[in-house]
């Protein structure tokens, strides 16, 4: 097309956006929300699996202590845990270190621990791998032995919960695809039916462009390009809409979130997830445009 | 020159429009279409600009057969086509200008240069001081004179006009004949669809007259003795 066609466009883009402003408001809205759906399944996937990647360059294994230890037997008890290849430093956690770490971790909502007596957390090791021994199997077969150790009641390691997180962000992973096809598939049509409306109410401006001899991409064009605008701006407001939800989870210290905040700080999308929901909100929009004209035309064309 | 070769249009289920109609048209004639309401000549130009397809024959316009054009050559075809309608088909919302202008920036002209040339035409045709207008503030003669200037747009090669004076009273009647006039002089081909007899009898050069979709007539005013 050459640059007056295109200002001519242009124009009919302009013209009908301002004329059915409402009708465009309110698809762009249908747009974001269903958008905004997908984008916070993806939020939540991505902050998973930042936590899981975190979780799995620590490699560090939790082993309580029976409360019946003494001094002499713990640090013996520690002495022989260090001497296993595989372990880099053995860590000892009395319980007042305990309580008093989980207390900074609460900061200024710790007045929540207020009547419980400080010895109520147990002591522990925390036993961390040498990065030649960070492979799931061998840090299992660890805490295995570990467990075998008298002395030690609990053994815990973050593969366990690595292995429940992975399932997690699976689940999320086919959630966020299978329930965004199922709004992306009702946006479409209602975007659809917008273009439709738009299409019907130009049917004569349409007919008189055929008549003086405009082409079937001039003649579409506009509707394509309202499309893509109304998508963009819905996967936008979209964007927007997930940014304030990040900001408003950042200050809900006290929900479980919290924990996954002493943890590493909640991450909005990357650019790659903003692209992908602008991109996908864009071609919604200009793909209903595309089967609505193709309707339209074929039907106009007898 | 435009030749039309045992062209039949039937319409589902089983209504024929025209039927095996032969027909030349040379360069720069001023053709009148004839006949009652019914008779196929609004179906005939539609054939013509590629509005409607046949159902038999070959149509051919300036060697090109039209029969067969894809989407994109039948926009080029109305291109070179300067189509006249009796309801006019204006975009109410637009102005006289940008009416007229529309149908070269479809074409691609640079938008100066379109509403010049639609300036000048409307100038011409004496509606200086009404470019502005809306086509609903317009009278019957000026909205058939702003239809005239949009089909002269693009210099066409054919004009075709469906019952131009339709609408108007018999001194605006006269006014558009002697516009169509004009224009042949420029070497345009005019073919007009009128079931007005007396106007194709007084300003035709040739007379082609339908009946139920037949060609009955095609009086040349050479063969007949009649001047245009």
């Amino acid at each position: 097309m050459k640059g007056s066609q295109w200002g001519l466009v242009g124009r009919r883009v302009c013209s009908s956006l301002w004329a059915r402003l409402w009708t465009h408001v309110l698809t762009a809205g249908t747009m974001a929300v269903a958008l905004f759906v997908f984008g916070a399944l993806m939020l939540a996937q991505e902050n998973l699996q930042n936590l899981l990647t975190e979780w799995g360059d620590q490699i560090q294994i939790n082993a309580y202590l029976d409360k019946g230890l003494g001094t002499g037997e713990v640090s013996l008890l520690r002495d022989k845990i260090q001497s296993f290849p595989e372990v880099e430093r053995v860590r000892h956690i009395s319980r007042e270190q305990a309580w008093k770490d989980f207390r900074g971790a609460l900061g200024a909502h710790s007045n929540v621990l207020e009547g419980l007596p400080e010895d109520v957390l147990p002591a522990s090791f925390e036993v961390f791998v040498k990065p030649a021994y960070r492979d799931g199997p061998i840090v299992e077969a660890l805490a295995n032995r570990l467990r075998k150790e008298k002395g030690l009641t609990t053994v815990e390691y973050p593969q366990e919960w690595v292995d429940r997180l992975s399932l997690v962000v699976l689940a999320l992973h086919w959630a966020k695809w299978v329930l965004g096809g199922i709004l992306f598939i009702a946006v479409f049509f209602i975007v659809r039916s917008t273009v439709a409306l738009a299409i019907l109410a130009q049917k004569d401006e349409i007919e008189v462009m055929q008549l003086v001899g405009a082409t079937e991409e001039l003649i579409q064009a506009p509707f394509v390009v309202e499309g893509l605008i109304q998508g963009f701006i819905g996967a936008g407001l979209s964007v927007l809409g997930l940014w304030f939800l990040v900001l408003f989870l950042r200050d809900q210290t006290l929900t479980p979130i919290a924990l996954f905040g002493s943890l590493g700080q909640l991450q909005f999308i990357d650019w790659r997830g903003i692209a992908l929901i602008l991109a996908i909100g864009s071609l919604l929009g200009a793909s209903g445009s595309v089967f609505s004209l193709r309707r339209f035309m074929k039907r106009w064309k007898g | 020159m435009i030749q039309l070769f045992h062209v039949s249009k039937i319409y589902p289920p089983n209504t024929a429009a025209l039927k095996d109609i032969n027909l030349q048209i040379a360069k720069g004639e001023l053709v009148f279409l004839a006949g009652p309401s019914g008779a196929g000549k609004t179906t005939l130009l539609k054939l013509l600009f590629r509005e409607e397809e046949p159902s038999r024959g070959q149509i051919i316009i300036h060697g090109k057969d039209v029969t067969k054009l894809n989407s994109r050559g039948v926009a080029r075809l109305r291109q070179q086509i300067g189509l006249v309608f009796q309801e006019f088909k204006f975009l109410p919302h637009m102005t006289a200008l940008d009416n007229v202008a529309l149908a070269a920036l479809v074409t691609g002209v640079p938008r100066q240069e379109s509403y010049t040339k639609a300036y000048q035409l409307l100038r011409e045709l004496g509606l200086r001081e009404k470019y502005d207008a809306k086509p609903p503030a317009l009278s019957g003669g000026e909205q058939q004179r702003v239809a005239i200037a949009r089909a002269l747009m693009n210099d066409p090669m054919v004009v075709l006009a469906d019952e131009p004076t339709g609408n108007l009273d018999a001194n605006l009647a006269d006014e558009t004949m002697r516009l169509f006039r004009e224009i042949r002089q420029r070497g345009t081909t005019i073919i007009i669809a009128s079931h007005d007899l007396d106007l194709s009898q007084r300003y035709g050069t040739r007379v082609i007259s339908l009946q139920e979709g037949y060609l009955v007539d095609d009086l040349s005013p050479l063969k007949e003795g009649r001047a245009g």
